[in-house]
C-alpha cells in the first residue's frame, strides 16, 4: 500500500552488491516473533470482528448472520455520522495546532537554544497517560471549582463550560492531548531539524535572509519527510480519541463530543450491541486506510528535499 | 529557572567558546527575541502547571477542597492523600475523608508494573528490531508487501482487538497473570516495527557490506553491527514502550483480578471511579496520580540528557 | 566487576520475576475455593466484610473473597467475566441493568438454589422483592437494600435567610407557580451582590448561591435524584406497568409540564445550570452545598453518611438537615423507591455454596451489622430500625423524611423494563439537551416514539 514508494531506497543504495541475494528464509526467522504476535493479536481478532460485523451477536450468546444489516443501519443512523463528524472536527483541531506549535516549538528549540533541560521540560507532559492527563485538566478547567476558572473570574472574565458547552467542549479535549504530545512531536521535528546542515542555513544568513523567510524557504521544505511520518502517526493516533472523552465528557453535552471510538465502546459494552459496533470499526479502519493513503500520496508526491 | 530564562545576555558573549552550533544573530536582543522567549515560557508554564496543580491538591484535605478551590496553595495541608494511597489510614478513615478504603499493596503493585513494563518493552523491542531489520535490510519477496499489511495494523481500532483477546488470554490460562497482561504487546507493535525500520533504512550499507564481504553471517552483521549502531532510536524507542506500558490501564483491569498481578494504574485506578453517588477523592487520585507517574518522573529525570538527545532521526528520508 | 552482592541481587530479580509470572497462573476468579463476591461501593465495603466474617464463622469451611471496583470498571469487568468465564459468584445488582442480564441468561434463578428457594417476598420492605423476579415470574436476586429521596439543606444557610427548617417538612409545589417550594428556593438563591432571589434587582445571570442544587438531567435513570420527586407527586408514570412495560409515557402533559417547570429553574437563576455543576462529570448535590453554590438539593438515602461528613474550608462540620420532598398537585408527596440485589451467576462452580451466602446477605443477621453501619437501609424492616437508630445516636440526625415515605406508601418504583442500556443511551442525551436549553421540551415526545419503536423491534 504506502511502502512501494519507500521500497526504492534500499534497492538502489548499496555500491558493492554481490548480485542478487535471496534472504526468504533468515527473514522468515527475523519476522517470526512479531508475525505471531501480529497474526494472533492484531489480524485475528480484526478477521474475526468484521465477520462480526455481518451478525448479530451480544458477547454472550452465539453470533447469528444477519448480512448487511448493520451496515444498513449504520448508514441510518445519525448518531453515527455525528459522530463521524465530530471525529473529524476534532482530529482537524488536535493535530492542526498540535503539528503548529511543535514545529514552533521545535525551531525556536533549534534556533533559541539547544538546551537539554528545555526539551526535558516539553516532554514531561508526556510522561503520564491520557487518563491521568485527562483527570488533571478535569479538575483545571471545572466550572465552579477549577483554577482555571477561578483564575479567569478573578481577572473579571466570565467563567467558560470548557468541557461542558457544546462549543467549547472539542476545542478543550483537542487542547487536552495537544498538552501531552506536543512536547513528543517537537521532539521528533527537532530531531529532524538536526539532520538540516548549518550550512545551508548560514548559506541563508549570508543572502540576508530573515528568519522567518529562512523558515519558509529552507526549514519547512527539507523538514517535509519526517513531518509526513509524524503526520501519519499523530492523524492515525488522533482517530482513535477515546481516553480523554470517556474521562472528561462521556461524549456531552448531548452529542457534541460523542466520537466516534466512544460510541463504538458505548454499543458495543454499554448496550451488548457487538455486531453494530464491529461494523462500524470497519467503517473506522476504513476511514483511516483511506486517509492515511491520501496523505502518503500528498506528502510523497512533492517531496523534493536534500538528496 | 530564572537564572535560565535569561540566555539572550549570555549569548551576546564570544561564540567562540561555545561548543553548541552557533546562535543566530548573537548580538541583537530584538523584539523576535524577547516575544520568542516570552512564548516558550508560556508553553514551560503550560507544561508544568498541571504537575504543581497535582501536588497542590494532593497536600490538600479532600473535605475542604471543595470550599478552598481558589487557593493557589494546598487547603487544609495533609498528607492524607498520601496517606491513603500507601494504606496507611485504615479503611473507615479513608471512606471518613472521602477516599477509598482500600488498602493498597503499594511495593507489590510497584514491582507488578516494572515486570510487566519491562517485559513488554524487552519483547517488544527486540523483537521489532528483528523484523524491521528484515524489512529494512534483508532480500525476500513480498517484503514490501507484508510490510504494508504490517503498517496497516497501526490502524486497528483497539474495539476490535480488546475481547479476542482477552478470551485468549483465558484459555491460555493467563488470567491474572504478569504474562497475560504484557503478551499482547511483546511481540510487536506496528509503530515500534515502522520506527525502527525508518532507522536501519538510513544505516550506511558501505560498512554492513563491507562486513560481509569480512565473512560475517547477516545475523552476525544484526547483532554486532546493527544494533550497537542503533543505540540511539533503540533508546528511543524502548523509552516510548515503557511510558506507554507503564501507563496502561483498561488492558490490565481486565486481566488483573488479584493483587498479585494488580499494576499500580490499575491499583490507583480505585480512585478514580468511585461510586456514582460520591463525588471523586481528588486528593488522594492526585495523590495517586503522582505517585503512579512518580517512578516515570524519577527515571525521566535521571536520565533525561540520554533521553532527549537519543530522540533522533539518523537518516529518514 | 560484578561484585558478589550484585550477583545475589541480580539472581534474586530473576526468581521473583519468575516466581510472579509462573506461580500466579491457574487460580483466577471463581475457580478455587473462596466464594467470589463484587461490589461497586467502597463505602459499604467494610459492612461487607463484617457480614462475611460472621458467614465464615457460621459455615466452617466456607471462605469469601469480596472485590470492590468502580462503577464503570465493575460493568466492563462483569461483561469481560461473563464471557471469558472469569465472573464472580455472587455479585451487587442494579435494576437498571439486570433485565438484561436476565435475558442474556447470565443468572441463576434463585428458587432453583436450595439455600434461596425459600425468600420471602414479606420479609423485606413491601415492594422490594418483587422487583427483581424475571418477566418469567423467577427470582433473579436477594433484596439487600434500598433508598428513597429526600432535600438535604445547610442549616447556616437557612438560618441566614431566616427561615425555619419545620417550613421545609410542609412545602407545596404545582407546575403553575411553583408553590411554596419555588418561593423557598427563590429565597435561598444569592446573587454576586447578596441580592436574594425573591428582591428586586436580583441578577439571575450572576449568581452565588443557587436555592436548589442540581443533579444533572436525570436522563440516563429516570430523573431518580432529580425530577422524579415532582414528576411522581403529579401522578405520572414512566411506562404503561411497571415491571416491564413496553409503551413509555413522555409525551404526557403531566411529564412536560412538570419538566418544563423544573428545568425553568435554570433560566430564573434559582438551580445550577449544566455547565455550572460541570457537565458529564457533574458534582452532586453535596459538593454543591459544601462549596456554597448551593443551599439545598434532593438527594439519596445512600449519602446521608457523605452529607454527614461535610465540612467547610476550615475542617468545620457543616450543621446539615433533611426534609421530606414536597407535596404535589396530587396532593401527596412521592419519591422513586429503588434497591439493590445480590444475584448469583451462571458461571459459579458452586452454586449452592453462593445461595448460601446471598441468603445469608439477606437475612437477619448481616442486614443487621448493615444497618448499625449506617451506610444504606438494609431490606429488612429491623435492620431499617436499626439504620435509623445510628443516624440519630450516632450522627444526631433525623431519616425519617426518607423512612416516611415508606411508611405513608408514598413510593413509586424505578421503571424496570427490558432493552434498559439502550433506552438509557437514547434519553441521556437528549435530557442533556432540554436541561442546556438546546431543545425544546416537546422534543421529548419524539424521543417516546423511539423508546416505543424499540420494544417493537425487538417483539
Amino acid at each position: 500500500m504506502m511502502a512501494t514508494t519507500t521500497s526504492i531506497e534500499p534497492v538502489k543504495a548499496g555500491p558493492a552488491r554481490k548480485g542478487p541475494r535471496d534472504d526468504t528464509r533468515l527473514a522468515l526467522l527475523f519476522i517470526l516473533p512479531a508475525l505471531i504476535g501480529f497474526g494472533v493479536f492484531l489480524v485475528w481478532p480484526t478477521l474475526r470482528g468484521i465477520y462480526l460485523s455481518f451478525t448479530k451477536f451480544n458477547l454472550l450468546t452465539p453470533p447469528e448472520f444477519n448480512g448487511l444489516d448493520n451496515y444498513i443501519r449504520m448508514v441510518q443512523d445519525p448518531v453515527f455520522w455525528n459522530a463521524m463528524k465530530v471525529t473529524l472536527y476534532y482530529v482537524l483541531l488536535n493535530i492542526g495546532f498540535q503539528t503548529v506549535l511543535a514545529l514552533v516549538i521545535a525551531v525556536m528549540m533549534q534556533r533559541l537554544t539547544q538546551r537539554t533541560w528545555l526539551r526535558g521540560i516539553v516532554l514531561t507532559p508526556f510522561l503520564v497517560s491520557n487518563v491521568v492527563a485527562a483527570m488533571v485538566f478535569l479538575w483545571i478547567l471545572d466550572y465552579q471549582l477549577g483554577i482555571g476558572n477561578t483564575i479567569l473570574a478573578s481577572v473579571g472574565l466570565d467563567r467558560i463550560p470548557f468541557l461542558s458547552d457544546s462549543a467549547w467542549v472539542i476545542p478543550t479535549i483537542a487542547f487536552i492531548n495537544v498538552w501531552r504530545h506536543v512536547g513528543y512531536t517537537a521532539l521528533l521535528i527537532f530531531a529532524g531539524l538536526q539532520t538540516i546542515p548549518d550550512s545551508v542555513y548560514e548559506a541563508g544568513r549570508i543572502d540576508g535572509a530573515s528568519e522567518v523567510r529562512m523558515f519558509r524557504s529552507i526549514t519547512v521544505p527539507l523538514l517535509r519527510p519526517i513531518l509526513s511520518l509524524v503526520l501519519i502517526i499523530t492523524v492515525v493516533g488522533s482517530f482513535q480519541v477515546f481516553d480523554t472523552v470517556a474521562i472528561a465528557t462521556k461524549g456531552g453535552p448531548v452529542d457534541s463530543s460523542r466520537v466516534l471510538q466512544y460510541y463504538i465502546y458505548d454499543v458495543a459494552f454499554g448496550r451488548f450491541q457487538f455486531g453494530y459496533a464491529s461494523a462500524m470499526s470497519v467503517a473506522l479502519l476504513a476511514v483511516l486506510v483511506i486517509i492515511t493513503f491520501i496523505q502518503y500520496r500528498l506528502t510523497r508526491a512533492e517531496s523534493s528535499d536534500l538528496a | 529557572m530564572t537564572t535560565d530564562t535569561t540566555p539572550p545576555v549570555a549569548t551576546a558573549l564570544p561564540t567562540l567558546i561555545r561548543r553548541e552550533p552557533a546562535p543566530p544573530e548573537p548580538h541583537r536582543l530584538n523584539f523576535g527575541r524577547v516575544l520568542a522567549w516570552t512564548f516558550m515560557i508560556l508553553v514551560i508554564l503550560v507544561s508544568l502547571f498541571p504537575f504543581y496543580w497535582m501536588l497542590r491538591t494532593a497536600l490538600s484535605s479532600n473535605n475542604a477542597l471543595y470550599a478552598g478551590s481558589d487557593n493557589l496553595l494546598p487547603v487544609q495541608t495533609s498528607g492524607g492523600g498520601f496517606e491513603r494511597v500507601f494504606g496507611l489510614q485504615t479503611g473507615q478513615e479513608a471512606i471518613d475523608a472521602g477516599g477509598a478504603g482500600q488498602a493498597i499493596n503499594f511495593w507489590r503493585y510497584l514491582f507488578n508494573s516494572v515486570v510487566v513494563s519491562t517485559l513488554i518493552t524487552v519483547g517488544q523491542v527486540f523483537f521489532s528490531a528483528m523484523a524491521a531489520y528484515a524489512f529494512a535490510r534483508l532480500q525476500w519477496r513480498h517484503r514490501e508487501k507484508v510490510f504494508a499489511f504490517f503498517l496497516a495494523g497501526l490502524m486497528i481500532p483497539a474495539i476490535f482487538t480488546l475481547l479476542p483477546n482477552f478470551v485468549l488470554i483465558k484459555q491460555l490460562g493467563l488470567v491474572d497473570t504478569l504474562l497475560g497482561i504484557a503478551l499482547p504487546t511483546m511481540f510487536m507493535t506496528p509503530f515500534a516495527v515502522f520506527f525502527l525500520r525508518q532507522f536501519f533504512l538510513g544505516i550506511s550499507r558501505e560498512v554492513e557490506e563491507a562486513a560481509l564481504m569480512d565473512g560475517a553471517s547477516k545475523v552476525r552483521v544484526f547483532f554486532r553491527l546493527i544494533l550497537p549502531m542503533s543505540v540511539a532510536p533503540i533508546t528511543t524507542l524502548a523509552i516510548l514502550t515503557y511510558i506507554a506500558a507503564w501507563n496502561e490501564y483498561f488492558w490490565a483491569l481486565m486481566v488483573s483480578y488479584t493483587d498479585k498481578s494488580r499494576v499500580l494504574t490499575v491499583a490507583l485506578g480505585v480512585f478514580k471511579s468511585q461510586t456514582p453517588q460520591t463525588g471523586p477523592d481528588w486528593s488522594g487520585l492526585m495523590a495517586a496520580t503522582l505517585v503512579a507517574a512518580l517512578p516515570m518522573l524519577l527515571l525521566f529525570m535521571l536520565f533525561a540528557k540520554r533521553i532527549v538527545n537519543s530522540i533522533g532521526f539518523s537518516g529518514i528520508k | 566487576m560484578i561484585t558478589f552482592r550484585q550477583r545475589i541481587r541480580t539472581a534474586a530479580v530473576a526468581v521473583l520475576t519468575f516466581s510472579a509470572l509462573t506461580a500466579c497462573g491457574g487460580s483466577s476468579g471463581s475457580g478455587n475455593d473462596a466464594i467470589e463476591y463484587w461490589l461497586w461501593d467502597s463505602a459499604q465495603q467494610p459492612g461487607y466484610q463484617k457480614c462475611a466474617d460472621a458467614f465464615e464463622k457460621a459455615n466452617p469451611g466456607l471462605r469469601i473473597h469480596i472485590s470492590q471496583y468502580g462503577w464503570d470498571a465493575y460493568w466492563s469487568k462483569l461483561t469481560a467475566g461473563f464471557i471469558a468465564d472469569t465472573a464472580p459468584d455472587v455479585f451487587t445488582d442494579h435494576l437498571s441493568k439486570f433485565a438484561q442480564y436476565v435475558d442474556l441468561k447470565v443468572l441463576r434463578p434463585l428458587d432453583d438454589l436450595g439455600p434461596t428457594s425459600d425468600i420471602q417476598d414479606g420479609d423485606y420492605q413491601e415492594g422490594l422483592a418483587e422487583l427483581w423476579k424475571g418477566q418469567d415470574g423467577k427470582r433473579y436476586g436477594a433484596p439487600k437494600d434500598w433508598d428513597t429521596i429526600a432535600m438535604f439543606y445547610d442549616g447556616a444557610a437557612l438560618k441566614a435567610a431566616g427561615v425555619d427548617p419545620a417550613e421545609l417538612q410542609s412545602l407545596t409545589w404545582n407546575p403553575q407557580d411553583g408553590g411554596t417550594f419555588e418561593k423557598l428556593v427563590a429565597h435561598l438563591t444569592i446573587d454576586a451582590k447578596g441580592v436574594r432571589g425573591d428582591e428586586p434587582g436580583f441578577d439571575k445571570s450572576n449568581v452565588k448561591t443557587h436555592g436548589l442544587a442540581s443533579e444533572g438531567s436525570g436522563g440516563g435513570g429516570w430523573g431518580q435524584t432529580q425530577w422524579s420527586a415532582f414528576t411522581g407527586s403529579a401522578g405520572w408514570q414512566a411506562t404503561d406497568k411497571n415491571p416491564w412495560g413496553t409503551r413509555f409515557n413522555l409525551d404526557q402533559p403531566e411529564l412536560q409540564d412538570t419538566l418544563s417547570w423544573y428545568f425553568g429553574l435554570v433560566q430564573k437563576g434559582y438551580m445550577a445550570s449544566y455547565e455550572e455543576i460541570g457537565g458529564a462529570n457533574a458534582i452532586g448535590t453535596d459538593k454543591q452545598i459544601q462549596s456554597g453554590t448551593a443551599a439545598m438539593g434532593l438527594s439519596g438515602s445512600w449519602m446521608i453518611s457523605t452529607f454527614s461528613k461535610l465540612t467547610d474550608a476550615g475542617g468545620k462540620k457543616l450543621d446539615i438537615g433533611i426534609a421530606p420532598t414536597p407535596i404535589g398537585p396530587t396532593g401527596k408527596r412521592a419519591s422513586m423507591f429503588n434497591g439493590l440485589a445480590d444475584s448469583v451467576t451462571t458461571l459459579s462452580k458452586q452454586p449452592e455454596n453462593s445461595a448460601k451466602w446471598v441468603k445469608f446477605l439477606s437475612d437477619e443477621e448481616c442486614q443487621n451489622i448493615i444497618g448499625q453501619s449506617g451506610v444504606v437501609f438494609p431490606a429488612r424492616p429491623a435492620g431499617t430500625e436499626l439504620a435509623i437508630a445510628f443516624n440519630k445516636n450516632e450522627r444526631k440526625l433525623d431519616v425519617t423524611p426518607f423512612t416516611q415515605q415508606v411508611e405513608e406508601k408514598t413510593t413509586f418504583l424505578f421503571p424496570v423494563t427490558t432493552n434498559a442500556a439502550d433506552i438509557a443511551a437514547l434519553m441521556a442525551p437528549r435530557f442533556d439537551a432540554v436541561y442546556i436549553g438546546s431543545s425544546p421540551i416537546t422534543s421529548l415526545t419524539k424521543l417516546n416514539g423511539q423508546l416505543n419503536d424499540l420494544f417493537k423491534v425487538a417483539q
